[in-house]
């Protein structure tokens, strides 16, 4: 471990990269986390609750995909929660408890949130409006637009169809945790294994250089934030199914904890960096964090404060994490300047 | 070489203000306001109107200085809830409510900034999420002092601060004119000029000497001062405690920001035109309610207006473009990130 950079050495820290360092560290935490709670609640802790945790992780998780390839870009999207209240209305709309009309309510149920997302997009990409401001704004003219169709009342039953999916088993496993398995690993291989996804961490890490390289910066900014329409879209479907109806307020407590998945995982609000495992990871670890406190018998004001001290001490760990790898690079490979140390703890 | 050419620049004249711009739609919208509902131009009329603007703009004037130096903070809402519930809750009990209470969001606001400015400067959090962690406990805090909407504002802090004085100048009007004052002061002082210089390059304000941390911390103590005031003021209006801000009220103050013309990226903007920002998303609803559009266009046409407002201050980058020095965009204060 000294300054004789053995081959071996570097082939074990770039086999562990520090991304997916943080994403086992949140897991690990995750895992500690209940662990303590078992330790002060012996009821906690049956399979069934696990089980539990992870079936409503999977809004969060699918949501945070398309969040994390936003803030890829250096983006950021806020209306997700919009998007995902949309998505539910819009299939229990269509839908009415009927299976047969999923065939076609599905992909106008996707269609339309893709299409909510590319306008997203286009604004950033091609208007310039920054995307704080053009999401916020989407998302208020949609929620009207949504309003007004519904008039605000319909609550209509989603297909049984849909229900079924989100509480039955496959040889004892429940479906949404398989599901949660092949989105992690799909997500994985689109974001960190393809070429395009290689291009979005281009741009994200430095716009100018991928416009000088000639990536297709504008149309790579309007896909991700087609997909981050898409995957909320199908977050709210899935949520739809799960309370077997749908309101349009029910994806805004996603929107805030979507953010917070992606940066916990090990992601920078700035761009460029970060993996799905990490926000995989972060997703699960938030809404894992509100289960429990849900268990715990606190009114609710003392259940936000444990809830945003635990987001708080978590990024510390993290943070202090990518200090100490940093350093542990920097002394095996004897590079690193503290210059860039510095950009990168005060830039972001 | 880009220094010296920013430096004619600004010799020369300064670039057209976004704020400019920004103001120039105010006038527009209110003059088309006060067309739709005439009572708009009365002393009851304005002082309203201002009394609804207020909270957002000095919310937002707080979080103005936060990005200046190229950071976020989600924790404006939270530090709002807990002042307005602290208010509701101590203003009649103790002895000089008014004052005591002023000073006491004020200290809980600073206590929270730099709270922040300690995870963000000195631990190196992002501050977008960690603000994020602040914003929900702090939520959780204002449920424990009060866990339902109720409490009870001091009479006089409810009646003198939403009147007029002299039965003429609005009282908001006068803390408005106060804060733009504050700014315009405070803004050529080595820790305004230092702010401008940590968002546009955190490494090279290092460099030339500036405590890029101390300057952090202190802008998220600023900021927090300003949200307490914010839910100080929101008492006011309100007149009773209500631990529940919404979340979109957060959203409104980052779009008041953003509106004014201040970058999200650091270095670019100042209050004045966040001030104007608020003001424009005030009068925006204002004047969607008296031409009497259903409930449900309005969120459309706040949509569209967000949009409009920031497309309108990117054309003032494009003029400023092209009537001045072609290497400099357009930046509020001359210190233009280039």
């Amino acid at each position: 471990m000294e300054n004789t950079a053995s081959p071996k050495v570097r082939f074990t820290v770039s086999a562990l990269r520090p991304e997916t360092i943080t994403a086992l560290l949140v897991l690990l935490a995750t895992v500690l986390m209940m662990l303590i709670m078992k330790a002060l609640n012996p009821t906690f802790g049956s399979l069934e609750q696990i089980a539990a945790i992870l079936t409503t992780s999977i809004f969060l998780v699918v949501a945070s995909y398309g969040q994390g390839l936003v803030i890829l870009l250096g983006g950021i999207d806020l209306s997700i929660g919009v998007v995902m209240s949309i998505g539910g209305m819009i299939i229990a709309g269509l839908t009415n408890g009927s299976n047969q009309a999923l065939v076609w309510a599905i992909p106008v149920t996707v269609l339309s949130c893709i299409a909510i997302g590319l306008v997203n997009g286009l604004g950033v990409a091609f208007l310039k409006v920054p995307p704080f401001i053009m999401t916020l704004a989407v998302a208020t003219a949609a929620f009207g637009v949504a309003l007004g169709l519904t008039a605000g009342s319909s609550q209509r039953t989603v297909a049984p169809a849909l229900q079924q999916l989100m509480s039955a088993r496959i040889s004892g496993i429940p479906i949404p945790i398989l599901l949660i398995g092949c989105f992690l690993i799909g997500g994985s291989l689109l974001q960190s294994r393809t070429a395009e996804g290689r291009k979005l961490y281009a741009i994200g890490s430095n716009l100018a250089a991928a416009r000088i390289v000639g990536l297709p910066i504008e149309a790579l900014t309007v896909a991700a934030y087609g997909m981050s329409g898409l995957c909320a879209s199908v977050a709210g479907m899935l949520l739809a199914g799960y309370s077997s109806g749908a309101t349009l307020d029910m994806g805004d407590p996603y929107l805030m904890p979507s953010i917070a998945a992606v940066v916990i995982g090990g992601a920078s609000v700035t761009g460029g960096k970060g993996n799905y495992l990490g926000t995989f990871a972060g997703a699960v670890f938030l809404s894992a964090l509100s289960t429990i406190i849900t268990v715990l018998s606190l009114s609710q004001g003392w259940r936000n404060i444990i809830q945003g001290g635990i987001i708080v001490i978590a990024l510390t760990l993290q943070t202090k994490q990518w200090y100490l790898q940093k350093m542990a690079n920097r002394r095996l490979t004897g590079q690193g300047s503290p210059n860039r140390a510095l950009s990168q703890n005060s830039k972001v | 070489m880009v220094m010296s050419m920013k430096q004619a620049s600004r010799e020369k004249g300064r670039p057209l203000p976004s704020s400019l711009f920004a103001a120039i739609l105010y006038v527009v919208m209110f003059v088309i306001y006060s067309i739709n509902a005439p009572s708009a131009i009365t002393l009851g009329g304005i002082t309203d109107l201002l009394n609804n603007t207020i909270v957002l703009a000095i919310a937002s004037a707080g979080l103005t200085l936060i990005i200046l130096a190229a950071e976020l903070d989600l924790s404006s809402v939270g530090v709002i809830a807990v002042s307005n519930v602290l208010v509701a809750t101590v203003s009649t009990k103790m002895p000089a409510g008014t004052i005591g209470s002023l000073l006491l969001v004020c200290l809980v606001g600073l206590l929270v900034g730099l709270v922040n400015g300690w995870l963000v400067a000195f631990l190196g959090l992002q501050s977008l999420a960690c603000t994020l962690g602040t914003m929900i406990m702090c939520q959780g805090i204002a449920l424990v002092i009060l866990d339902a909407p109720g409490g009870e504002v001091a009479a006089f802090i409810m009646n003198r601060l939403t009147d007029t004085v002299f039965g003429m100048i609005p009282v908001a009007g006068l803390i408005l004119a106060m804060v733009v004052l504050a700014w315009l002061l405070f803004r050529r002082t080595r820790f305004g000029i230092a702010i401008y210089a940590v968002g546009t390059d955190a490494v090279a304000s290092h460099l030339t000497g500036i405590d890029v941390k101390g300057t952090k911390l202190r802008v998220f103590a600023l900021a927090g001062v300003a949200y307490g005031l914010a839910g100080y003021l929101l008492s006011a209006q309100t007149g009773t405690g209500d631990p529940r801000v919404s979340n979109s009220f957060l959203l409104y103050v980052f779009a008041a920001v953003a509106i004014g013309g201040t970058s999200l990226g650091g270095g670019r903007g100042g209050v004045i035109g966040s001030v104007i920002g608020a003001a424009i998303l005030t009068v925006m609803q204002k004047l969607l309610f008296a031409v009497g559009v259903a409930d449900f266009y309005t969120n459309i046409f706040s949509g569209l207006i967000m949009v409009v407002a920031i497309l309108f201050g990117n054309l003032s980058a494009i003029l400023t473009l092209h009537q001045r020095m072609p290497l400099t965009r357009h930046g509020d204060h001359g210190y233009s990130a280039q």
